[in-house]
């Protein structure tokens, strides 16, 4: 609220500005013709200021804060299209982590599979090479059997030609021819 | 060298022309491979080859050999002869022979036919069963 007193004071200010504006025009003097000189002078500059200086900074200022304005919303707009950039990036990072997980997954699935395939061929070859070396065995062991009985064979026949040559008297041999002739006779 | 059927066919008729009652004469075969020597004709080199394979054929067919490890008395030799003659009624060429290599007993082959008594036969069947 605003009392007498307050009033009171600002009579007294205009009052001392009233009697400062008396002395000082008492002082300099009042001259009509001195007045509109400086009154047409400062309009001139002041048409001069206005068009020439204050416009093209005023202007320039606008330009620069519309600038700043653009500049501020570029800044809203760039954050923004950061902030969907790094969600994609993030969204992206996962994917590439999901994929990479799924091919490491069925890398090694493959991997697990190839490797059962190649133990079990490895284990095929094993026993084809295990059958196969048995075979040979029977085989080189049948034909040592066959060398053998027929080498003991020879020594059979050799020997008993060489026994019976030395044993066999005019009987005998009339016996045996006797055999044939009676085959013939038949 | 392949005998064609035509040198075969010639030869067949050369070997027909040389026998006498069923048996070969050898005069018949003497005079008609001269007489082919001489004319010459066509293929006579291989129809003289195919000729003289069909005359060893017949000989061999007719010819009885008896081999035996001792030598056969006289009596058994008639008896191996008669036996033979009345197996094979066309008239056999026999021929005995020693072999001391047959060890024992008697072998008898008239042409493919085989009568083998002797050790050395038993011993090589005896071999080939081991």
């Amino acid at each position: 609220m605003i009392d007498l007193s307050h009033y009171a004071l600002l009579g007294n200010i205009a009052a001392n500005l009233a009697e400062s504006a008396r002395e000082t025009a008492t002082t300099f003097g009042f001259h009509w013709s001195h007045f509109f000189a400086q009154i047409i002078s400062f309009s001139i500059v002041a048409y001069l200021l206005h068009s020439r200086a204050y416009k093209p900074i005023l202007k320039v200022l606008e330009e620069r804060r519309q600038r700043i304005a653009e500049s501020l919303t570029n800044v809203d707009r760039i954050k923004a299209e950061l902030a969907e950039t790094e969600n994609a990036r993030t969204n992206i990072l996962s994917k590439a982590n999901a994929q990479g997980n799924e091919m490491i997954a069925e890398a090694r699935a493959a991997a697990a599979k190839v490797l059962e395939n190649e133990t079990q061929k490895a284990v095929s070859s094993a026993e084809q090479i295990i059958a196969k070396a048995r075979e040979a065995a029977e085989a080189d062991r049948d034909r040592m059997m066959l060398d053998l009985r027929r080498e003991i064979g020879q020594l059979v026949a050799q020997t008993t030609a060489k026994v019976a040559g030395k044993s066999l008297s005019k009987a005998d041999h009339q016996r045996l021819v006797e055999e044939t002739n009676q085959q013939v006779a038949r | 060298m392949k005998t064609s059927k035509q040198t075969r066919r010639e030869a067949k008729q050369l070997f027909v022309n040389c026998l006498v009652d069923g048996k070969l004469d050898e005069d018949r075969v003497r005079h008609t491979v001269r007489s082919v020597i001489e004319r010459r004709p066509r293929r006579y080199i291989s129809v003289l080859g195919q000729f003289q394979r069909l005359v060893k054929l017949d000989i061999s067919r007719r010819t009885a050999r008896v081999e035996s490890a001792e030598p056969l008395t006289p009596k058994f030799r008639d008896s191996v002869r008669q036996n033979l003659e009345n197996l094979y009624p066309t008239s056999l060429i026999i021929e005995f022979h020693e072999n001391a290599g047959l060890i024992g007993g008697m072998r008898i082959q008239v042409g493919s036919d085989v009568y083998d008594g002797t050790i050395r036969h038993r011993l090589t069947h005896l071999e080939q069963q081991f």
